[in-house]
């Protein structure tokens, strides 16, 4: 069969949001792909400069709904190094057991989508309906399924009451129960295996050339984890493992994703149970004095970064945010090409993605004739003759 | 039969009528029992007769530069195809149009929906169709060759080309599935493939390909080519029962002759009904595979055991009838 | 098929019935403390506007309203209260953790059900 362009995108069963793969494929083997991440692009970055510290942080949590305390917490970590204000501990706790009760939901949720991705509906049904459990502990901890609005700037805004605690117990304990029957099924059930084993293969190298984080690159080998390299919030206090895995395939991910959920209810339940006294924030300044942070997080898809500029008021000069789900396209790109059509949503799926964190404004050009791509250094000479011109760096 | 008999037997019962009526039962035990299994609540008794209804009123869409006179016709012809297959599938007892040969008319019928899909897929003018139809001729190579060697397997141990004959024979020497317990598995495993269903779904594979060859059939073509396929899962699961559980008998005499045929028709209705259960269970319990795994599967697991059943059929004479 | 898990999941599932809650013959659990329906208690306001400065979603008008509201013990007289924009509310609850009087005048209910043609209804 001679050279076909398959649209994936920007509408597909297989994509829960807009994304656009122009697949080249020869048959059923995809040839090359063309990115296109600009569908969800919303101005958020240029919106938090015009908004202080206050309005802020509900504006970054919807950035993505599955990762939001991600994106809040990682700013107010940033805002509040900028102020040098040190979070109480009990805020820190909570933050933390939210945080890892929002990995939870987000990995419940993520292996329901990949079961859906090989038409195993039935898997993606049963982990969904047991998210539902996390997602009730979570809006009895914070008064919402999704968006939970816990992080204010100077420490958080709910605290968590004894009844909650004994109740996060409980599901705690059915949780860990149910995690360890997926962990079962997924090395059993032979159509799982055969679809997502030795498919989308990366090995350490190319992980850590391509820029991978998150289960993807502990999947791969590489145990980049921000919760131990840079410790945030509580994760100093509380001690878990960091879990990898060798293979580098769709696979080991899912094991990465697994072991990484059992931990999570090790974490939460430490973290309730050790939960120390005291105030849930101190006040803070109004204002941020001149600084450039690089805020780190560990969301469940990966490091999330967040580059604040501050410069004496009360917004940000700037805010850039890197999520995991960037630095992950380029690996899926090149692990796709050779495959079989078949393979491509079960990879795409694999690095987890997010759209909404993800998106990357695209220009069009008023001629229209085509588009193209910059190598890296291209991009870096690009970026440094910018910021000469327009900022005299 | 007198003529006006047949033509009663045909259009009404067990004929078009019954077929459909039965048809849009199965999809509901499928869903509903599917849905269970996954903690849902599934849909009521009628929900598929309300999705065709309700698709018989959407707008039907012709694709520009598709042709939409072909694409209607081969609807039909899929429709009648699968429709008249059921004629002589036995339901009462023997169906009055049996003849010797009939078995092999069925299954001719029965392949025609899976290249009358690909011609869907090819027509439609979408690159999902073509890939999803170039898919579901793949796939029948794949597992055509096992299935009809293992449906050969009940003819060849009762010594008659007509399905009915077939059955009549299970009730002296006893139900196939017990001689032929390979056959018997290999045939579920084709029937699902053949129907397209997980894990071999890959035709429609709606991740991977929107729908395939569904992909441009919109209102009353997509409520035609569902009812088809509908159709085709009473058909294949009659056929399995027939071949292997011995079709519309129970394992006694019964008296009078009307009671029979009541009793029959239970059979009938018990086995095909516990076919559907385990291809629904299969259905809820697995992913869909890729071409090239159900390529190695087909050819040297399922081709393999058709072959050893065949084998044993023709060494050991089957056990039935021979 | 080794182990055998998955059937027993499907057939655990079938014995223990669907997970569905059957809304609204069967009532949902709502938790203390959810974030429903915003509600404001007019005998409560002092008009400060602390709210609608607040708010991010700026879904809060001040509007003129003259009432006599007691405030630790006196009376005084407000000038103006809240109303919101019910469907641009995303529920955040800072309006609820700004406000300075006791009770709130202005708080998140846990009425979760609702819906409306009009996409510019206020709640006064």
């Amino acid at each position: 069969m001679a050279e076909i362009v398959v649209p994936i995108g920007p509408q597909h069963p297989a994509l829960k949001e807009p994304v656009n793969f122009r697949v080249i494929a020869d048959g059923e083997t995809i040839v090359r792909l063309e990115l296109d991440i600009s569908y969800n692009h919303r101005g958020i970055e240029k919106a938090a400069e015009t908004r202080d510290f206050v309005h802020a942080v509900p504006l970054l949590e919807r950035i993505c709904g599955i990762c939001s305390h991600s994106h809040t917490t990682a700013f107010v970590q940033g805002i509040e190094e900028a102020m040098r204000v040190r979070v109480p501990p009990r805020a820190r706790y909570i933050r933390t057991a939210v945080a890892e009760l929002e990995r939870l939901h987000s990995h419940l949720l993520w292996l329901g989508v990949a079961a859906h991705e090989i038409g195993f509906n039935t898997l993606f049904m049963w982990t969904w309906r047991d998210r539902e459990v996390v997602q009730d502990l979570l809006e009895a901890i914070s008064g919402n399924r999704v968006n939970y609005g816990v992080n204010e700037v100077g420490g958080v805004r709910v605290d968590v009451p004894e009844r909650v605690v004994a109740r996060a117990m409980k599901d705690l304990s059915f949780l860990g129960r149910r995690i360890e029957r997926y962990g079962t099924l997924v090395r059993e059930e032979p159509t799982t295996l055969v679809r997502f084993r030795g498919v989308g293969r990366l090995t350490p190298d190319a992980a850590l050339a391509l820029g991978t984080v998150g289960p993807t690159a502990r999947a791969s080998g590489v145990p980049y984890d921000v919760r131990k390299d840079d410790p945030y919030a509580a994760y100093d206090d509380i001690p878990f493992r960091v879990v990898t895995q060798t293979a580098g395939d769709v696979f080991a991910r899912t094991l990465v994703r697994i072991g990484e959920m059992a931990e999570s209810v090790g974490i939460v339940r430490r973290s309730l149970l050790d939960l120390p006294g005291g105030p849930l924030k101190v006040t803070s300044p109004r204002v941020a004095p001149r600084a450039e942070i690089l805020s780190r997080y560990e969301a469940p898809r990966g490091e999330l970064v967040h580059f604040i500029r501050t410069n004496n008021t009360d917004k940000v000069e700037r805010l850039d945010v890197r999520t995991p789900t960037l630095a992950n396209w380029t690996s899926v790109v090149s692990s796709l090409r050779g495959h079989p059509l078949a393979d491509l949503p079960v990879v795409v799926a694999a690095i987890d993605p997010c759209l909404s964190c993800t998106s990357r404004i695209a220009i069009a050009r008023p001629d229209g004739t085509g588009t193209t791509s910059m190598t890296w250094d291209e991009l870096r000479d690009h970026g440094k003759r910018y910021y000469r011109a327009t900022e005299g760096l | 039969m007198d003529p006006l008999g047949i033509v009663a037997y045909g259009l009404l019962f067990p004929g078009l009528v019954f077929l459909i009526g039965y048809a849009l039962f199965f999809e509901f035990v499928d869903r509903k029992l599917a849905a269970r299994f996954q903690s849902r609540v599934g849909p009521p008794l009628l929900q598929p007769f309300a999705d065709l209804v309700k698709l018989l009123s959407k707008e039907d869409v012709d694709t520009e530069g598709s042709d939409a006179t072909a694409i209607r016709a081969i609807l039909i012809l899929a429709f009648a195809a699968v429709a008249t297959a059921f004629l002589y599938v036995p339901v009462l007892g023997p169906s009055p149009l049996a003849f010797q040969g009939d078995l092999v008319v069925v299954l001719y019928l029965f392949t025609l929906p899976t290249i009358l899909l690909f011609l869907l897929g090819w027509l439609s003018r979408n690159v999902f169709g073509t890939i999803g139809g170039t898919r579901a001729l793949t796939q029948l190579f794949i597992y055509e060759v096992p299935l009809f060697l293992v449906l050969l397997g009940p003819a060849i141990a009762a010594q008659s080309w007509s399905l009915s004959g077939i059955a009549e024979a299970q009730r002296a020497s006893g139900w196939a599935v017990v001689a032929q317990p390979i056959g018997f598995l290999v045939a579920l495993i084709g029937l699902q493939a053949k129907l397209e269903r997980a894990p071999f779904d890959l035709p429609e594979a709606d991740t991977e390909l929107v729908a395939g060859p569904w992909t441009e059939l919109t209102g009353r073509k997509l409520a035609m080519m569902r009812l088809t396929m509908d159709l085709a899962l009473v058909v294949g699961s009659g056929l399995v029962a027939a071949l292997f559980l011995g079709g519309p008998s129970v394992p006694w005499v019964v008296e009078p002759a009307w009671l029979a045929a009541a009793a029959g028709f239970a059979a009938f209705l018990g086995k095909t009904l516990g076919i559907l259960v385990v291809l629904a269970t299969i259905r809820s319990a697995m992913g869909r595979i890729r071409m090239d795994q159900l390529d190695a599967f087909g050819w040297t697991v399922l081709t393999g055991a058709g072959i050893l059943q065949i084998g044993l059929v023709l060494v050991l004479g089957g056990g039935g009838g021979g | 098929m080794r182990g055998g898990a998955v059937l027993r999941e499907l057939l655990a599932s079938l014995w223990k019935g669907p997970a569905t809650v059957r809304y609204p013959a069967e009532r949902v659990p709502v938790p203390t403390g959810f974030r429903g329906r915003i509600a404001i208690r007019d005998d409560a306001c002092i008009g400060c506007s602390k709210c609608a400065l607040v708010c991010p979603t700026e879904c809060i008008d001040m509007v003129p309203s003259e009432r006599e509201v007691p405030v630790k013990g006196r009376t005084i007289v407000r000038k103006k209260k809240p109303e919101v924009h019910l469907f641009a509310c995303i529920r955040c609850g800072l309006c609820e953790e700004y406000c300075p009087t006791d009770p709130k005048a202005i708080y998140l209910t846990e009425a979760f059900a609702g819906a409306g043609p009009d996409k510019e209804v206020v709640v006064r």
